[in-house]
Order: structure tokens, then C-alpha cells, then sequence
């Protein structure tokens, strides 16, 4: 947020040409805004539209833009109302995809803001060849690590457990949250710390009392990028998880959508709309957080 | 502001590097002896529990919905003949090369469950080959009982590795209204279509057909006429198959009776040119009849279809016999399982009659016995009937143990063709050297 | 835990090029130096350990298949030592190079137009404006769809006779309107750059977002003073800060970009031909189609070597930029 000191507003140009100058950026400014609003919610409010079409309807293939014939919740009554031994439990998936994903979030968020502050802030040697593995380990292909993982998570006794997927999904999320906030810490400036030792804190202490609030907008992030990756998932959640108790929204989703040969969009859409929901309000609630203090002049 | 990663000068000294090898070292040691290396140990084929003792055994199975209503009665139904058995259904993805995966995954670790496992009719020679499967031949299955084209996909190799579950064959559906009497050769459908498109424009095209890279289209070509047996795997340069493959060609870019679109569909999409009216002849799986007839508050579902569809053998574009290429699932037997008695009395009881027909009737498998196909089953499913003649016709893929690889290649060779980046003799040339290859190193293998 | 006794300051960081002072013969002095590089050590061992604990099975059980025969339809020859076959048939199979190059430059062109993109949006996104929190959520919510979805969502909306974009080109008389897009070599690989920046770009625009933070607005404050224009700011002085977080935002979208493989087994699966084949794709038949294990690790193990090499290169880059 701009806190235009008086000099600035002096500094800005009055006459109209100037003045007609920046109308037009504005308007261009915010013509940008709504392109990309509408670029990334179109398909979106597509799958809206076809969420709320009956399964005749839907064979029709592309008639308007606009919602058309009877609105019909059946996809949502269909997806919600499934349960027992022959259908997916929909509010159970989202919930398992939330313990899932909120468990993978919190550890990464722990480990990587640990990890990153003492490679920005230490003296340890070997930082290089840390980092190198640390990334090293987010950039095998999903499917060379699927098999194997199977195999010790069998052996194990944890298939078909939360924390098989959790375990799993540090290996993507771990990387690039350590990454992140190792640069995020050390574009922090040092007199900060430096003033918590001063006045008598110790390393660990200034880093929870004085670096953390600083580093939120990085924590969110991390956090968001965590959440978003563990939510996603289908490529092992389809092959550790055995029961549909347990699966998670993704799966639920693939098998509310589908049989031997049909595809059911509308059923898949409106379980997308379902798991979108609370995603977008956690994306709204976490947002402000990832605007920062350090713009505010708070270490001033 | 610190640059980062940074650079602060710090003399380097082997110590760090070597310790953090060293503790690579320990810790890929620790989880090697912890996980095990692969499939040697799991469960081996222990003792046999006899069949007459209290038991669960495992069935991986795919379908929720209907499919999983019916599989769930025929469970209980069965429960109840043998008190002493229990059933517990492991969920496939109904996606299938995830439920291939999934499937894959437990063999190599060795587990001795699932015990009863459902495969798609290609998969029973790749799974005995690897050892996966039991050999079904010493329970002496009556292999008379079903259509002979889908017990040859599960025999591998001089021993019985699957045992046919329900059948599908795709046919051509074609429009009662818009078309007399169903066409008997190609040009036949060519030109009742081109006549159709013409007389009412608001067709959206001629024929609808799967033609994306996926299995799909090597069964739309097998439909068409292309001989792929196992017989033909040496060299599938025929002419038989050069006519298949050049109908594709020329229905979207010579005939123009269908849309270049064909080159991205596959079931569903076909499905919803029918339903909706759009195009006069179509090919697909007998569900789309079931589809085509239903009702939703009295009314039916589909008004431009309904009462209106027919189905019949797709004519063969080289003038030979009609095929209609074979679907379905058989079932099957984990190697390692120890409860492999209760596991065939479970297959025997989903391949009696009274099941298959309840199955037939409440989720529209096909049965795969041929002994269900009386007036038991056609009283409360009349379309059955009118399916048979389809099923007569039933020709599958070849049953070899590197199907998925060949099929690999088809796709390729057909998506090429089909969206007019090769010339079907052109495709067709390159691909028979390679498919003959993949079969002949079975043998040297 | 006692509170320590340091010193009243620490060691500031040293500027560049010069070393760090070191406190030799002093009891105090080695003992601080030692005293952080333990709590370093501490801080960092976590990480590393868990991440260690997990791959190390999976690296070591691909690097062990890679050198030997594992392949499932062969049980005779199975567990044998193949030296470098598998390794071998990567440069003779006419599959693994083609899927590089069609992987190296589907890569360049994405996460160049990702870039872009994302860092226009975050910019827009910096500064405040009215519903500026709702129209972040609305920009992040492609990326919270799952892939396996927006996929086939995106190859729905390219289907030549029912979807949507030919809907749209048509109604509006644009170019290219009719098109089998999926059809075609060219098209395909648009459709597929389409689908892949609608969800990943805010995957860029989230980094180089945090990144745009960490940037004191009073360096703008005296840009402006000084009468700055908005282009020289953004590029004398916006750049430069944003350069490490633009580094890590860069390294793995690039990576993620290289090991692509939902989007394209679900809108093409490598189709038309082997056109649009790509390494993870090929990875994913050695496993499932061929059952050979050993030649989907030694596919897995060029991957990973990929990625250090795109990494490594990545890092110097940034690095050299820094020193000048």
C-alpha cells in the first residue's frame, strides 16, 4: 500500500495531458485486471454451467454460453448423497483430503522454516550440496517412485493410511518450501536479529519473536504451496489408498465421473465446484497474509 | 541485502561433503533392509485353506454405481450359499490403466490378496506370463459354457488363466428412421449416410466413431475388418487390414461423413452425437442401446433415439465376414492366494446363470455364458436379444502377453492415419515390421 | 535452556568478496563460530533427514533396476545384471530422443510465457486496489482445480464440433475457427501450452508475488521523487530484488514443466502419432505398457540427471548476473 508522503504528491503532475495520461493507465490497468479474472475463471464458471445440466442435456455437446434449459442440482444430489460400500462418501473424501493436506502443510511449514533459516542465517558448510539434494529429491518422476513406495509402505503396514500420503507428498512439498523461504530469510535484513540479540535474545528467540511476523507473507506462501500440491493429488492417493472411505477428493471425484465407458461431466464438474469452494474462501482468508509488514515500514 | 544462496568465503573442507554421503549411504542402507528389495518375500503360496473352512477372501473388482449394486447382491446372495465364506470387494479405479497399474503393483509385491481378480480380456497373457495367475485348469472348468472368442483370452499358453465374466462386442448403431434397412457393405454406409446428412441438414455428421489415441480406436479398426489375431501378428500388412485402416482414412477426409473431431473421441463423445441426434450411424458398445431406451419420469430420456435405434455387425470394409471386436472381463485367480478353493467356488457362483442374468438385467453387462440367453433374461430385458446377433460376430484382440505394447503401436500407427499425417499404406508398412517384432521376441525371450 | 552469553553483536555478514573474520586461538571466539554452525546443523537436519528417509529407497531401487534386467514378461532373466542395456536404449529406440526435444521445447516456450505472465499478474496483484483480495482468489483458483480434471476439462473445451474455443472463434468470426486442434502436431501442442499456463501460472504469480514483499515500498517512494518512469523503476530496481525469488520460482516451474505428464496423457497421450510425446509419458509406458522396470529406472535416473544439470545451469545464471 502506498503511503504517499506530501513531497510525492507535490512531485505528481497536474496539468491535463499528464492527467488524461494516467486516467488512461488506470483504465488499462484495470482492463488487465479483468482479463485475467476472466481468463482463469471462464473455464471455471464452465464447469459451473455444466455442473447444473441433467445427463440428457449434457449429450448435447456446446449450446450457449449462458445456462441454459432447467437448472438441476442432480449433480450435486448425486455427488453428496453417495455412500456405503457402492459409492463414494463425498463429504468423507473432502474431509480426508483436508487431514491429508493440512498435516502436510503444518510439517512442511515447520521443517522448511527451520531448514531455511539455518541455511540463510547460519555458517554451516556444505550449503550447496544441501541444497542440491534437498532439490534433488522433489524432481523424480511420479511413477519411478510409486512402485517402490508401495512396496515399503506394504511392508510398512501403512497402505491405506493417512500418513502414507503424507510422507509421500513431503517429498514435493519439502523442496521448494526450504528453497523459498532459505531466499526469503536472507532477503531480510540482519539488523533485525541483530537488534533482538542486543537486547538479550537468543538465535532461536529472535527468530520466533522477531524474523517469523516478518516472514509471514513467506510462510503463507509456502503454506499455500503446500496445500494446493497435497489437495491435488491423484497419482498416489489412487494407489495407496484401497478403501473408499478413505480416498481423497481427487479420487472421489475420478470415480463419481466414471464407469466402463461413460464420462459423466456434469457429476465431475459439480464435485469440483464442491472441493473449489472451500479451497478459494482458504485462498481468500490466507491472501491478506501474504501482503507483508516490511512494505508497512514496520522494522523502522 | 545478502545475496543467496551465499557465498561468504568459507574455506571448504571435505568433512560436510563426505559425512552427508556417508549418511546417504547409512539411511539408503536402512530403508533398503526395512522395505525389502522388491518382490522377493511377501506371501508366499502357503498353505491352501480348504474350502469348507470359515474364510474372507479379497475381491478386486472395478464399478460403483449400478455395477457395484450389482456386484454387492451377487456377494450377498453368495455369502448366504456359504455361510462360512465372506467376501470382502477391493475397489479398482474404473479408469482403466489405473486399475492396470493397481493390479500390476500388488502382483510385484508379492501379496497373496486380491484373491479374485476382474481383468479386462487383454490382460489375462500378459499376467500369466509373469507368473501372476493361477492356473484355473485343474478345477476343470466347463470352457464349453461360454462364446468361444472370449474364453480364448483367457487361455495362455496350454493352461485356463481366465474365466469370462460378462461380454461386450461393438457394433454399428444405426437410426430405424433415417435408414431402411441396415447396410451390408461399406459403400452401402457410405452413401446411406451421405443420403441421410443430405436430406435432413441438421445432422452433424455421417458416422460417429472413437478414433483417439487410446485402445478404443484399435477395436473401431478391428470392427471395421482389420484381422489382428495372433496368426496375422507377423505380418499385418494385409489387405484386409489396409481396406480397414483406409475406411478410417476416407470417412474424415475423402467421404467426409465424418468430422475430423473422431480424432479426439472416444466412448463418451460418440455417445453424446448418438444420444443427441446428431448423426445417423455410430459405433459402439451395447450400453448405448440400453441408454438409448430409457426413460426418465415416463418420458423418454433421448426423444431422438428412442424406438429409433438399431444394432447390428459392422459391415466389413474388405468384403469378408462382419467383426465386431470383443470386449468385457474375465476373472481370475491370484497365484499366491491361499484361498484358492473358496476363490473358484466364488467364480463359479458369479458364472451361474441365475447371477448373470440379475447382472445382465441390473447393470447391463452382457453375460458371458451362453446358457443365460433364454427367455429368462430376454422377458425382462428384451434388447438382449436383438444384442446376440453382435456377440455372434465377437472377434478379440490377440491374446499374447505383449498386447499392451503392440496396441501401443496401432494407436500410434492409427492416429497418424486418422488425422492425415500418414498415408494408411504408409503407416501400415512401418508398423508391421515392429509389431512383428515385439511378437517375436516372446519367443526368443 | 540457559540463555547463551554472546556477544552484544554478532558477526555481520560480510560484504562480498571478503571473508568472514575469524576468531582464531580464542576460546570464545571458535566456540561462537562452532556454536552456529550447530544450531545450523540442527535447524537443517529435519529437513534433510525426512526427505533422505523417503527417497532414499526409491532412488536407490530405480538405480539398481536401471542396471539390471527387471522386466515382468521375461521371469528368466529376471534380477540379471544388464550393465549399461537400459542405458543404451535410450539412445536407440527412437522414442527417448525425440520425447527430449519435443520435452526441451514444450519447457522453453512455457515457462517463458508462464513467466511473463505470472510476473504481470503479480505485479497487478502488488498494488492496491479495491477487491484487490478478491481477485487474488479468483486468479489462484485454476491452480486449486486437480489436474486430472482440468485436463480433460481443457480437452473438452478443444473439441473441434462441441467445445467451447471452436464456439467461441466461430460466434466471433476469429481465425482458426473449425480447427481439429488436437488434431494437428502444431495445434496440439498449443492446446496443450493453453491448458498447462491456465493452471500453472499462478503457481508463478504466487512466488514471484511473496518475492515482490520482501521490496521496502520506500525504494519506490524515491524512484518516484527522483521522477523515475514506471519502466526504468520496474527494470533498474524492481528486478534486480526480484531476482532470487524470480531464481526459485524459475528452477521449478522449469523442472515441473520438464516432467510434465497429466495434461498430456489426458488430452493427447502423446498423439497425433508421437507427436506430442513426452519424457514423463515415456517413463510412464516403460512401466505400465512394457512392464520393464529396469528401463523406466534408467529413464527415471536421466530425468533426475536432467534436472540437476537445468538447476545447476539455473544457479550459475543468477549467480554470474549477481557478481557483475
Amino acid at each position: 500500500m502506498a503511503t504517499a508522503t506530501a513531497a510525492a504528491r507535490r512531485a505528481r503532475p497536474r496539468h491535463g495531458r499528464a492527467v488524461a495520461g494516467r486516467a488512461a493507465r488506470r483504465t488499462g490497468f484495470y482492463l488487465l485486471i479483468a482479463i485475467f479474472v476472466i481468463a482463469s475463471l471462464f473455464p471455471f464458471y464452465w464447469m459451473v454451467i455444466t455442473s447444473l445440466k441433467t445427463p440428457a442435456e449434457l449429450n448435447q455437446g456446446t449450446t450457449s454460453l449462458l445456462p441454459g434449459g432447467r437448472l438441476s442440482l442432480g449433480s450435486y444430489r448425486f455427488d453428496l448423497t453417495q455412500t456405503g460400500a457402492t459409492g463414494i462418501n463425498f463429504g468423507q473424501a473432502l474431509a480426508n483430503s483436508a487431514i491429508v493436506a493440512l498435516s502436510t502443510t503444518a510439517i512442511t511449514v515447520v521443517l522448511a522454516v527451520l531448514a531455511g533459516y539455518g541455511l540463510a542465517r547460519t555458517r554451516i558448510r556444505g550449503k550447496t550440496t544441501m541444497l542440491g539434494f534437498i532439490l534433488l529429491a522433489g524432481f523424480f518422476p511420479v511413477l519411478a517412485i510409486v512402485g517402490p513406495l508401495f512396496l515399503a509402505y506394504r511392508r510398512l503396514g501403512l497402505l491405506d493410511s493417512y500418513p502414507s500420503l503424507i510422507i509421500t507428498y513431503l517429498i514435493y512439498t519439502l523442496p521448494i518450501a526450504t528453497w523459498f523461504l532459505a531466499n526469503f530469510f536472507s532477503q531480510i535484513p540482519h539488523q533485525l536479529e541483530e537488534a533482538a540479540v542486543v537486547d538479550g535474545a537468543t538465535r532461536l528467540g529472535a527468530l520466533r519473536r522477531v524474523i517469523l511476523p516478518v516472514a509471514v507473507p513467506g510462510i503463507f506462501t509456502v503454506a499455500i504451496l503446500s496445500f494446493i500440491f497435497a489437495w491435488n493429488d491423484f497419482a498416489f492417493a489412487v494407489s495407496f489408498m484401497d478403501t473408499p472411505d478413505r480416498y481423497t477428493a481427487p479420487l472421489a471425484i475420478v470415480d463419481l465421473g466414471h464407469s466402463q465407458f461413460q464420462v459423466f461431466y456434469n457429476n465431475i464438474d459439480a464435485a469440483v465446484v464442491l472441493i473449489t469452494l472451500p479451497v478459494a474462501a482458504l485462498v481468500i482468508f490466507a491472501q491478506r497474509r501474504i501482503i507483508s509488514g516490511l512494505t508497512a515500514g514496520s522494522f523502522r | 541485502m545478502s545475496t543467496w544462496p551465499d557465498r561468504t568465503g568459507t574455506p571448504r573442507r571435505g568433512v560436510p561433503r563426505t559425512r552427508i554421503a556417508a549418511a546417504v549411504a547409512v539411511a539408503a542402507a536402512a530403508a533398503l533392509t526395512v522395505a525389502g528389495c522388491g518382490s522377493s518375500g511377501g506371501s508366499s503360496s502357503g498353505k491352501q485353506v480348504p474350502a469348507s473352512a470359515k474364510q474372507t477372501i479379497v475381491f478386486a473388482t472395478q464399478g460403483l454405481g449400478s455395477e457395484g449394486t450389482a456386484t454387492q447382491a451377487a456377494v450377498r446372495a453368495f455369502e448366504k450359499a456359504n455361510p462360512k465364506i465372506t467376501v470382502s470387494i477391493l475397489n479398482l479405479s474404473p479408469v482403466s490403466d489405473v486399475a492396470l497399474q493397481q493390479l500390476t503393483q500388488r502382483f510385484i509385491s508379492g501379496s497373496s490378496t486380491p484373491d479374485v481378480i476382474t481383468t479386462d480380456v487383454t490382460w489375462p497373457a500378459t499376467f500369466a506370463r509373469s507368473g501372476w495367475l493361477l492356473n484355473l485348469g485343474k478345477f476343470h472348468p466347463d470352457t464349453s459354457a461360454f462364446f468361444p472368442a472370449q474364453m480364448a483370452t483367457g487361455e495362455y499358453s496350454g493352461g485356463v488363466y481366465g474365466i469370462p465374466w460378462f461380454i461386450n462386442a461393438e457394433g454399428l448403431y444405426y437410426r430405424t428412421d433415417l435408414v431402411k434397412t441396415p447396410p451390408t457393405t461399406v459403400s452401402q454406409l457410405v452413401s446411406d449416410a451421405r443420403a441421410a446428412m443430405k436430406r435432413d441438414p441438421s445432422l452433424k455428421e455421417g458416422l460417429a466413431f472413437e478414433a483417439d489415441k487410446y485402445e478404443g480406436a484399435v477395436t473401431a479398426w478391428q470392427s471395421f475388418g482389420a484381422q489382428i489375431g495372433l496368426p496375422y501378428l507377423s505380418n499385418i500388412n494385409t489387405a484386409a487390414n489396409k481396406a480397414a485402416l483406409t475406411f478410417i482414412y476416407d470417412a474424415v477426409h475423402t467421404y467426409k461423413i465424418s468430422p475430423p473431431a473422431v480424432s479426439t473421441w472416444e466412448e463418451s463423445q460418440v455417445q453424446s452425437a448418438w444420444l443427441a441426434g446428431q448423426t445417423p450411424f455410430a459405433l459402439n458398445w451395447p450400453y448405448i442401446f440400453q441408454l438409448s431406451q430409457s426413460t426418465s419420469n415416463g418420458k423418454p430420456a433421448y426423444p431422438a433415439v428412442y424406438n429409433k435405434t438399431g444394432w447390428v455387425p459392422f459391415p466389413n470394409a474388405s468384403g469378408g465376414s462382419p467383426q465386431a471386436s470383443l470386449g468385457g472381463d474375465d476373472l481370475a485367480i491370484n497365484a499366491k492366494s491361499t484361498h484358492q478353493a473358496a476363490a473358484w467356488k466364488f467364480i463359479q457362483f458369479l458364472t451361474s446363470d441365475q447371477t448373470q442374468i440379475a447382472r445382465a438385467v441390473s447393470a447391463g453387462d452382457p453375460p458371458s455364458v451362453k446358457s443365460a440367453y433364454t427367455s429368462a433374461l430376454y422377458s425382462k430385458a428384451p434388447y438382449f436379444k436383438q444384442e446376440q446377433a453382435v456377440f455372434a460376430a465377437a472377434t478379440p484382440r490377440p491374446v499374447t502377453p505383449v498386447y499392451t505394447q503392440i496396441s501401443s503401436e496401432l494407436q500410434t500407427m492409427l492416429s497418424s492415419v486418422v488425422t492425415g499425417q500418414a498415408t494408411p499404406s504408409a503407416a501400415l508398412s512401418s508398423t508391421a515390421p515392429t509389431v512383428a517384432q515385439l511378437q517375436a521376441t516372446l519367443h526368443s525371450g | 535452556m540457559a540463555a547463551r552469553q554472546e556477544p552484544a553483536v554478532i558477526a555481520p555478514a560480510p560484504a562480498r568478496g571478503q571473508q568472514a573474520p575469524r576468531r582464531r586461538g580464542t576460546g570464545r571466539g571458535r566456540s561462537l563460530l562452532a556454536r552456529d554452525r550447530a544450531l545450523g546443523y540442527a535447524l537443517v537436519a529435519p529437513a534433510l533427514i525426512v526427505l533422505l528417509a523417503i527417497t532414499a529407497y526409491p532412488l536407490v531401487y530405480n538405480l539398481w533396476n536401471s542396471f539390471h534386467n527387471v522386466d515382468y514378461l521375461n521371469p528368466v532373466t529376471m534380477g540379471t545384471f544388464a550393465g549399461l542395456a537400459n542405458y543404451d536404449r535410450l539412445f536407440t529406440d527412437n522414442q527417448f530422443v525425440p520425447a527430449l526435444v519435443h520435452t526441451i521445447g514444450f519447457t522453453v516456450v512455457s515457462v517463458a510465457v508462464e513467466t511473463v505472465i505470472g510476473l504481470a499478474l503479480a505485479l497487478a496483484l502488488n498494488r492496491a486496489f479495491p477487491g484487490r483480495g478478491l481477485v487474488r482468489a479468483a486468479v489462484f483458483i485454476p491452480w486449486a482445480i486437480p489436474t486430472v480434471v482440468s485436463a480433460q476439462l481443457w480437452k473438452a473445451m478443444f473439441d473441434p464440433q462441441n467445445g467451447f474455443v471452436n464456439y467461441i472463434l466461430t460466434a466471433l468470426h476469429l481465425p482458426l475457427a473449425g480447427t481439429a486442434w488436437l488434431g494437428g502436431t502444431w495445434t496440439a501442442w498449443a492446446a496443450i501450452l493453453v491448458a498447462d499456463a491456465w493452471r500453472n501460472t499462478p503457481f508463478m504469480a504466487i512466488v514471484l508475488l511473496a518475492g515482490l514483499q520482501v521490496i521496502p515500498n520506500d525504494i519506490y517512494e524515491a524512484a518516484r521523487i527522483d521522477g523515475a518512469g514506471a519502466w526504468k523503476t520496474f527494470w533498474r530496481l524492481t528486478m534486480p530484488l526480484l531476482k532470487p525469488a524470480l531464481m526459485v520460482a524459475l528452477i521449478f516451474r522449469t523442472l515441473q514443466s520438464f516432467l510434465i505428464f497429466d495434461v498430456v496423457y489426458n488430452m493427447t497421450g502423446g498423439g497425433p502419432g508421437n507427436s506430442t510425446s513426452v519424457l514423463s509419458y515415456l517413463d510412464w509406458q516403460a512401466f505400465l505398457t512394457d512392464s520393464d522396470f529396469g528401463y523406466g529406472g534408467a529413464i527415471a535416473v536421466a530425468l533426475v540427471i536432467f534436472a540437476l544439470i537445468i538447476a545447476a545451469a539455473y544457479v550459475r545464471a543468477f549467480r554470474t548476473e549477481q557478481v557483475s
